[in-house]
């Protein structure tokens, strides 16, 4: 029987790239009999963060290397260095951080999320879906069980809310009518994430895999192989879709091609209305010619301000946040006791940071 | 398929020890067949260098606990397969046509060969036995073992699978 399959130009030096740079980072510390091994092993899971031309190649700064936190972080977060306001979930709730650094608890709300244009936020409370304005005013309510995730996309006139209920995948208008399940069950515990300005296009993880869905007719756009997808984002034009795995981080285009792949990825995010990418790794594995911008251990998220002129990495071990500009000069702003701003216990998780 | 078994066995034991030209070496003797495998039951250019790229990165993740004695191929196919038969079935199962799906005939003649064209239309399982059995040269009782079947069914899948073929070609 003949079976001759032909191999796309490219495939096999694209797939060689990323094994190659894989099997940098997870191959074993050279034996050497010496005492400095844990300094090395230290220095190779340090997190470094990079802002990446997308296609790769472009370096843009310096490198900057603190070890135990920024020394001259503030104690209290003062302001924002830019335009927008922050939504923030913490053990005590969801907290919107205003631009001059006044914050507001909206009350022990879960998973808050910014409504496209960070006019309403949708949040958790129990067994019930949340929608409120950023004062705490809420609007409506929906029980069901189970419920995990919410999204808020759409347009200026018109808005859907993505939801999981027990792992199915249910759609609800901005007004709170017309609630349904949509599509897909076995969805993974992973935000869905609109295509913005659309009312259907919906990309969500499933296991091992990631989906982009009209959910009006439930067509499948594209689904694609992605070991333990962790994170979703649209690009601000809604033209790429940036997936963070247990691998790494892949840039997928309309037809579900991978315009941009990166491995060792912890997280990452368009920096602004761009299609460059900033990247937190953990390890430098491969150099695609980015520098690191930051590098510290234990980094945890990377934000874009809304203008893409500043990032924010936040950073559980040393609790603090440190804001780091994109363009030169890299002007660094940290502030510290991050945790006990935000009503104590664990490490805040910064859910987006949205321009008015 | 690899090499002699004493090189891949080196290049295992050498890729253990963190030596990137022995993993180079495992990957250039294997990442061809993994995606043919793939290829062949998925169907999908995309998704075949997924799980084939993705078989290898389960390779880097479980080297150290990978058993030297045992061949390097086997294993990975294992992995190939069994994930593109996953795709395959739930793919099937949505049952949603892809908005950028090239028709079958256009695929098929890209790949040039009746035979893998016929083969579109055999369910992933029966593909998977004749991709093992044609393309990589398993023994049916080697299939057994890498799918975890019983021989009879491996054997059965084999007989109705190259039956289909022939009544489609």
């Amino acid at each position: 029987m003949r079976l001759d399959v032909p191999i796309p130009p490219g495939a096999e030096e694209r797939a060689h790239r990323v094994a190659m740079a894989a099997f940098a980072s997870h191959r074993p510390a050279p034996k050497r009999r010496n005492h400095w091994r844990p300094a090395i092993a230290l220095a190779a899971v340090a997190a470094v963060v990079g802002v990446l031309a997308s296609p790769p190649g472009r370096s843009v700064i310096h490198a900057i290397r603190e070890a135990v936190g920024v020394k001259k972080a503030q104690k209290e977060l003062f302001a924002l260095p830019a335009p927008g306001r922050l939504l923030v979930n913490s053990q005590a709730g969801a907290w919107v951080v205003e631009q001059d650094g006044s914050k507001r608890l909206l009350g022990p709300y879960r998973e808050a999320s910014w409504s496209p244009f960070g006019r309403f936020v949708v949040a958790l409370k129990g067994d019930e879906l949340v929608t409120m304005e950023p004062n705490g005013k809420v609007h409506w309510t929906l029980a069901r069980p189970g419920l995990r995730l919410p999204a808020w996309g759409g347009r200026h006139d018109d808005t859907r809310i993505a939801y999981l209920s027990s792992r199915n995948l249910h759609v609800v208008a901005g007004d709170g009518s017309g609630d349904s399940a949509r599509c897909a069950d076995g969805v993974a515990q992973v935000e869905p994430a609109w295509q913005p300005g659309s009312l259907s296009m919906l990309a969500f993880a499933a296991n091992d895999r990631v989906a982009v869905y009209d959910v009006t007719s439930c067509r499948q756009l594209f689904v694609r192989t992605t070991p333990s997808p962790r994170r979703l984002e649209w690009s601000r034009d809604g033209k790429l879709l940036l997936v963070v795995s247990g691998i790494g981080a892949d840039v997928y285009d309309l037809d579900g091609n991978v315009v941009a792949e990166r491995v060792g990825v912890r997280d990452a995010t368009f920096v602004g209305r761009t299609h460059r990418l900033a990247v937190l790794r953990s390890a430098d594995v491969y150099d695609l010619g980015s520098q690191p911008l930051f590098h510290a251990d234990g980094l945890r998220q990377v934000v874009s301000s809304p203008d893409g002129q500043w990032l924010l990495l936040t950073w559980p071990a040393a609790d603090q946040w440190v804001f780091v500009r994109v363009a030169s000069p890299h002007t660094i702003r940290a502030f510290s006791g991050i945790s006990s701003q935000f009503g104590g216990g664990k490490f805040p998780e910064v859910s987006g940071w949205i321009g008015k | 398929m690899a090499g002699p078994k004493g090189d891949e066995r080196a290049w295992v034991r050498g890729a253990q020890a963190g030596n990137a030209s022995d993993f180079e070496a495992l990957f250039r003797a294997h990442w061809p067949s993994a995606y043919r495998a793939a290829y062949l039951v998925v169907h999908d250019t995309a998704a075949a260098e997924d799980i084939a790229q993705e078989a290898f990165l389960a390779a880097v993740r479980n080297l150290d606990r990978f058993d030297r004695r045992r061949p390097f191929g086997p294993w990975l196919h294992r992995i190939v397969v069994n994930r593109a038969i996953d795709w395959s079935r739930r793919r099937a199962l949505r049952g949603e046509v892809e908005l950028h799906d090239a028709p079958v005939e256009a695929d098929a003649a890209d790949v040039g060969s009746e035979t893998v064209a016929a083969m579109r239309r055999l369910s992933p399982e029966h593909r998977a036995v004749l991709v093992l059995r044609h393309l990589l040269g398993y023994t049916p009782g080697q299939i057994a073992r890498l799918l975890e079947l019983p021989r009879g069914t491996v054997n059965s899948r084999l007989r109705r699978g190259l039956d289909e073929l022939r009544e489609h070609l």
